[in-house]
């Protein structure tokens, strides 16, 4: 499904955000679609890592939502590539976790975010709310 | 006929062996007469074992009471010999004795006295047979004993499990090739030394010495897993009992060792298996709770609230199977080593603290009152350990106390120092533990089955969790409880040491 080609802009509101989402998981990338298109953001996105790259480039996001564990190339793989990339470097990336662990809570993951430059992380499955006012957050700071 | 008496007269005098017949033979008793030694001695030559009195004229022609008394010493000493003197000279009866004559009767005599005499010798001759019986029953004994113990040495020397015994000297006297296999320590290490001079794997000996000690009179044994800790590793399983004599004292201490080393390898294919099992549910059940996720906060179209009620319902369900799919890798990870990595100074207060106000709100929710209790001392009190883990133990313990007491009651937690370790308690009034539960409450997947159990959502996973987290840090854990009493679960976790970290950082 072409969810690039989908143009949820509305009339009489400014340009919305272009939003990036890279997972391999095409049901998870549709949901998290839904939900971003609800909030009136523009979605692209990518089914694997090195796709995700190349939509970097081309789509020009604002935002990327990354997958971590990703077969072809994995999130942090990615993350790193797109901080060194001097163009690319300065889209806020939220990195998707699946949830690795009940016990270690903040600060593996924490951990595991700062080691890879991301500038955020979420647990998958998310909470709508949830996702959206971590988006809203890094859009700001960006 | 084996009860029938034999009594062996000899005398030269017709008379005297005609009377002596007369006397005798009227109670019963079967007289044997020989005119002279040689032919008394020849009676007995025989049969020694059926006569049992001899009456012996000293003064004979020929052969001499006394001779004939040395001739029946050497055929058999024990035989009973009354020697008759002609002369009532105490000299010849004193040196009669002497030569070994039971007793003596002087001539004449009276028939009373003669029977007196004779049935004097005779209950001696029924003593010296039951002490007869007796030894050799004895003897029997001995050999059952000896053939006996040769036999278990066999089973034992035959077992494929390891034996060490030691008596309560701490002496090991008893050992098995078995034992000497798996413990890597020949046998001529082990028998006969001191427990601390064995080069025992510590623990062992020291469940040993312990066990050794106990005062408990009531059956006891002490199960433990050992690991040699080289490449190839041998994990042994120990089993641990005192012996005790029929007053209860401890004589010894029993070790039967186990190669549990297949088993550890099963478990952890068993381990690898499941944490790759989750792995992959993971992915879809977190896509179908997302997909739910949408479909609720109505962003795929309106629902019925019949819809709506079924779609809530079925999120709760796969929230339900992330959460143990989480609960099996925290497992899976922790059996691979991989669980405690970030290991640092920390003070347990600190965290305890940590986690006690992350927990307030749900207590709240229930209305239980949990304290911690803290002193300013105890925040100077570190461990060398992994925060994440820690947080993770007692989030675990304090999240339990809140789960399985009942509205109104109390959950506390304490924390203090001993020997070199930091011992925290976390108690509550709760429900409290089963007996027979208690033993395998830390086992994976293991959950108390009562009816107020029932309501209570958990993987038995937790406490599977928080023992491996514990063994990781060279600590323990160990539970009390009471059925309707409330529970304690007391932790110890070894103090940092001064001069910094006592083992390595694991970074896998």
């Amino acid at each position: 499904m072409p969810f690039a080609l989908c143009l949820p802009k509305k009339e009489g509101r400014k340009m919305a955000k272009k939003i990036l989402i890279v997972d391999d998981d095409p049901d998870l990338v549709e949901a998290v679609t839904m939900i971003l298109e609800s909030k009136n953001y523009d979605v692209a996105a990518a089914y694997g890592g090195n796709e995700g790259l190349q939509k970097a480039k081309s789509e020009n996001p604002d935002l990327i939502v990354l997958d971590v564990m990703m077969p072809d190339k994995d999130g942090y793989a990615v993350c790193k590539e797109l901080k060194a990339d001097a163009k690319l470097s300065k889209i806020p990336i939220l990195l998707l976790t699946a949830v690795v662990s009940k016990i270690p809570t903040t600060r593996y993951t924490q951990q595991m975010g700062l080691e890879t430059e991301a500038d955020d992380y979420i647990d998958k499955p998310v909470e709508p709310e949830v996702l959206v006012k971590r988006i809203e957050a890094l859009l700001i700071k960006g | 006929m084996p009860d029938q008496v034999n009594i062996l007269v000899i005398d030269d005098e017709q008379i005297m062996r005609d009377g002596c017949f007369r006397i005798l033979s009227k109670d019963g008793w079967n007289v044997i007469s020989a005119e002279n030694g040689s032919r008394g001695l020849e009676e007995i030559k025989t049969r020694p074992e059926n006569i049992d009195v001899i009456l012996l004229d000293l003064m004979m022609p020929g052969m001499s009471g006394m001779e004939v008394l040395d001739h029946i010493r050497t055929i058999d000493p024990n035989l009973l010999v009354i020697v008759i003197t002609g002369y009532a000279t105490v000299e010849s009866a004193v040196e009669a004795m002497k030569k070994g004559a039971y007793d003596f009767i002087p001539k004449p005599f009276t028939p009373d006295q003669l029977r007196i005499v004779v049935r004097r010798a005779l209950e001696r001759r029924t003593l010296q047979k039951e002490a007869e019986i007796l030894r050799r029953e004895r003897e029997r004994t001995l050999r059952d004993i000896a053939t006996e113990k040769s036999k278990i040495k066999t089973i034992i020397n035959c077992m494929g499990d390891g034996v060490l015994v030691c008596d309560r000297d701490s002496c090991m006297v008893l050992t098995n090739p078995a034992a000497s296999r798996m413990l890597k320590i020949s046998e001529t290490s082990l028998l006969g030394n001191f427990l601390s001079e064995c080069n025992l794997p510590s623990e062992l000996s020291k469940t040993m010495e312990e066990s050794l000690q106990t005062r408990d009179t009531g059956y006891t044994s002490v199960s433990q897993e050992l690991s040699s800790g080289d490449p190839g590793e041998i994990f042994l399983r120990a089993h641990t009992a005192s012996v005790r004599n029929d007053i209860g004292e401890v004589m010894g201490s029993v070790t039967v060792l186990q190669d549990i080393s297949h088993l550890k390898e099963l478990d952890k294919m068993k381990s690898e298996f499941i944490a790759m099992v989750a792995h992959e549910l993971r992915a879809p059940i977190a896509a179908v709770e997302q997909q739910l996720t949408v479909i609720l906060n109505k962003m795929a179209g309106e629902l019925t609230e019949k819809q709506e009620q079924l779609l809530s319902r079925a999120k709760e369900r796969t929230k339900g199977l992330l959460n143990l799919i989480k609960d099996l890798l925290d497992l899976s990870k922790i059996e691979a080593g991989k669980m405690v990595q970030y290991k640092e100074p920390l003070s347990l207060q600190e965290v305890i603290q940590r986690v006690v106000d992350l927990m307030r709100a749900e207590a709240e929710n229930k209305k239980i009152d949990l304290q911690f209790s803290a002193s300013s001392k105890m925040l100077m009190l570190m461990i060398h350990a992994d925060r994440n883990s820690m947080e993770g133990i007692f989030t675990n313990l304090i999240s339990n106390g809140i789960k399985y007491t009942p509205e109104g009651g109390k959950v506390w937690i304490t924390l203090g120092e001993e020997g070199g370790f930091v011992k925290a308690t976390v108690s509550d009034t709760g429900i409290g533990i089963k007996k027979e539960d208690l033993p395998r409450i830390f086992d994976k997947f293991y959950r108390v089955k009562t009816a107020e159990t029932r309501q209570i959502v958990g993987t038995g996973l937790g406490l599977s969790i928080v023992k491996s987290i514990v063994d990781a840090h060279l600590g323990s854990i160990s539970v009390e409880s009471e059925e309707g009493g409330g529970t304690t679960f007391t932790v110890f976790l070894p103090k940092e040491s001064t001069n910094g970290p006592p083992y390595k950082e694991e970074k896998s």
